[in-house]
């Protein structure tokens, strides 16, 4: 089974405006999150943090908790 | 004027507490974008004007619609600003706040949704968030009606609220660069000192309004210096220090409640409403179950019945009164066959229209509609657009207009063009009486087939086009799909009847008027020859037009100028082709009529004239719709132009394969 905790690795590959809207909702480099639900077919991922839940697009996810990298 | 002015991140229930504090009602929705615009109301019992502005996350805007905020702010003045924030979400919430304070008006922390954050088990300490804030804070529960009557008497006292700036510990080396900017910009340029300093620190944020303000009104102190803040990393460092100020607060004020017991309703249902399995089949059954209900089990029977009150008693009982008042057959023709029938056709869809209005409201209010976005995310993707777009799209095959208006919610301004344009390619309710009657007269033996097939060209033109667009436009993949999956409301009846009206009462008012219009004009050109008043349609303007055009639809196989004409009063609206197909072919009865096409035309000719149906232009009241939300006469003029030409080419291309097959 797939880790469902991360830690928010780098904002540094995502377009401007996402990165803007990540750190509007209160995320930002170093904050904890967890995994609720990920899509198959490289579909969203819904992440949660300080009680809310917020939907990404799978590209988003995994270069924001540096799973890409990986 | 007193003015107050709604500020909030989008989900907090603002648009709810602007209800329930003013005489007036403005809709209300539970995802990102409902209010586009801003709207205002007058604080129940007083002349003091509350504005409701559209949800955003900052004051740093990525849309049109967030724009609306920063320019609220920065042309107008405020008695006092209501900032409305969900309780459960302070850490995010009070990054707006934060910019809101520094602004340096009288402000009401407004902590909304307090019921949802004491079910989770603690709530905050009112007077430790007053005095690291600087500002009143009080709570209330809108949709419960509670707290509302604090929120009105501080609000009544606006005058006695001092106007208090916050001032953030910021690093420094920042402190230094907002003090140098901001004296010099209240010296050279006569800001007010909190003026001055807020716009420093929005310049050095990066904010793109007022970095391009800067640039307008030559802000030199701002402008002299942008290199050296980019190149510092402020921005980053404004948002740190804001960050771990909130963090600081809320740790401090924050108070465990005991014998709280939380229930996590939410994530129940999204256990099941988002499973990646299940959550793609849920929401194609919410859907089916929306069109049943508008298009099948309740909107239809109650537009049938409304359909024969006015074709019957109404048309009837008119003619009688107009046929004792002496009235001459013109006059009688106009307001029979022109205004009831025309008019009247049109308010018979009213039932089906209110009816999908409802359960979108519905959706939206219990926080559905977010969810539906993310399921469809993956398809979307696809041909260029996001998720959000999948919703307006399948209203569209209700009716194009609702599904137009709806495509407000899509955050990018391109990708919510590109849903506008391709809507009128989706086959709303209004094309299927036409349907219906030609699959009855060409193809009796395979009708669900052929109006399937008539649905999927549709949808694949749809989808052909917006890929296309997505390439004209430069769309990149970089879209913004970030949603925010609010917590579900248990709906509730007011809100939903409210959305309902505020949606519908626009079709009846826009769509009428224009339909009124047309109405009378396609009278005339049907009523009226080069003779003067005729009674046989033969020798009307409208035959003449057909005639003339017979030879540029040949190639589509059409030589008929009644079925030419009768493509006219769909632009009108396009459940007028059947009713205006009776008049050009002289009878009064569907039955005769099918048996009477068959001699007309082929089957092919049929197939060719309903795919140049489903995707020629689009009815006037999506043309006023498109005008409207786009806020151009251009793009309502490119939108008929590229549907007939493209129903021209793909019906051309139709018949004359058709042709070759069967011809």
């Amino acid at each position: 089974m797939a880790r469902q905790n991360y830690i928010l690795h780098s904002f540094d590959c995502l377009n401007v405006s996402t990165a803007t809207r990540l750190h509007d909702m209160g995320l930002c480099e170093g904050c904890p999150i967890k995994v609720v639900q990920r899509y198959p077919f490289h579909g969203p991922v819904i992440i949660e943090n300080d009680h809310q839940r917020i939907g990404l697009r799978y590209q988003v996810f995994m270069s924001i908790t540096g799973a890409a990298d990986k | 004027m007193t003015t107050i002015a709604l500020i909030g991140n989008p989900n907090t229930g603002k648009t709810t507490l602007f209800n329930s504090l003013t005489d007036k009602y403005a809709y209300v929705g539970n995802w990102t974008g409902v209010t586009v615009e801003k709207k205002q109301g007058n604080l129940k019992g007083t002349d003091i004007v509350i504005i409701d502005l559209p949800g955003v996350y900052s004051l740093d805007p990525l849309t049109k619609d967030e724009a609306v905020v920063t320019n609220y702010l920065m042309h107008n003045k405020p008695n006092m600003i209501l900032n409305v924030t969900n309780a459960s979400q302070l850490k995010r919430n009070l990054l707006l706040t934060i910019e809101i304070l520094e602004l340096g008006y009288p402000v009401i922390l407004v902590l909304n949704m307090i019921d949802d954050l004491r079910r989770s088990g603690y709530e905050y300490d009112l007077k430790l968030l007053e005095e690291s804030l600087g500002c009143k804070v009080t709570t209330t529960n809108a949709r419960g009606h509670q707290g509302i009557d604090k929120v009105r008497e501080k609000a009544l006292q606006y005058k006695s609220i001092p106007s208090t700036q916050l001032g953030l510990e910021y690093p420094a080396i920042i402190q230094q660069a907002i003090r140098q900017a901001s004296t010099a910009l209240s010296k050279d340029f006569g800001y007010p000192a909190h003026v001055a300093r807020w716009l420093t620190i929005q310049y050095m944020g990066k904010n793109k309004v007022i970095r391009e303000t800067a640039k307008k009104e030559k802000l030199t102190p701002l402008l002299n210096q942008e290199k050296y803040y980019d190149a510092q990393k402020f921005a980053d460092k404004i948002f740190e220090t804001r960050l771990q100020f909130i963090e600081k607060t809320l740790t401090n004020a924050r108070q465990p409640l005991s014998g709280s017991n939380p229930v996590e309703v939410t994530s129940r249902i999204d256990k099941v409403v988002t499973n990646p399995i299940l959550g793609l089949p849920i929401f194609v059954l919410i859907f089916f179950i929306m069109f049943k209900l508008s298009f099948d089990w309740v909107g239809t029977p109650l537009s049938d019945m409304l359909d024969q009150f006015i074709s019957g008693p109404v048309s009837s009982t008119t003619n009688q009164l107009l046929i004792k008042l002496g009235a001459i057959p013109a006059l009688r023709s106009l307001i029979i066959n022109g205004i009831i029938a025309g008019v009247g056709g049109v308010l018979a869809f009213i039932p089906q229209i209110f009816m999908l209005f409802a359960c979108i409201s519905l959706l939206e209010d219990s926080g559905y509609m977010a969810r539906a976005a993310l399921v469809t995310d993956r398809i979307m993707q696809v041909i260029g657009l996001n998720g959000k777009s999948f919703i307006p799209l399948i209203i569209g095959f209700g009716c194009n207009v609702t599904g137009i208006m709806a495509a407000r919610t899509v955050e990018q301004p391109k990708e919510r063009l590109i849903t506008t344009l391709i809507m009128p390619f989706m086959s709303c309710s209004a094309r299927l009486p036409i349907y219906s009657l030609f699959v009855a007269a060409f193809f009796p033996h395979h009708q669900a087939l052929i109006v399937l097939s008539i649905y999927f060209l549709g949808i694949v033109v749809a989808l052909g086009m917006a890929k296309f667009y997505q390439v004209i436009f430069h769309v990149k993949e970089s879209s913004v799909f970030v949603v925010e999956l609010p917590h579900y409301h248990l709906p509730r009846l007011d809100i939903i009847w409210q959305g309902t009206w505020d949606k519908g009462k626009g079709f009846i008012k826009k769509a009428g008027t224009i339909i009124f219009a047309g109405t009378v004009l396609i009278w005339v050109l049907s009523s009226f020859g080069t003779s003067g008043f005729v009674t046989n349609s033969a020798n009307s303007f409208a035959a003449d037009l057909g005639r003339i055009l017979v030879p540029v639809f040949k190639p589509i196989g059409l030589v008929q100028w009644q079925a030419i004409s009768a493509l006219f009063t769909g632009i009108l609206a396009k459940e007028v082709i059947t009713s205006s197909m009776m008049v050009m072919f002289h009878t009064s009865s569907k039955a005769f009529l099918i048996a009477s096409l068959g001699q007309f035309m082929s089957p092919l000719t049929a197939y060719a004239l309903l795919i140049f149906i489903l995707l020629y232009a689009p009815c006037f009241a999506t043309l006023a719709t498109i005008k409207q939300e786009t806020g151009s006469t251009k793009w309502m003029l490119y939108a008929v132009i590229s549907s007939l030409i493209i129903a021209y080419c793909i019906a051309f291309i139709v018949f004359q394969i058709g042709q070759f097959f069967w011809g």
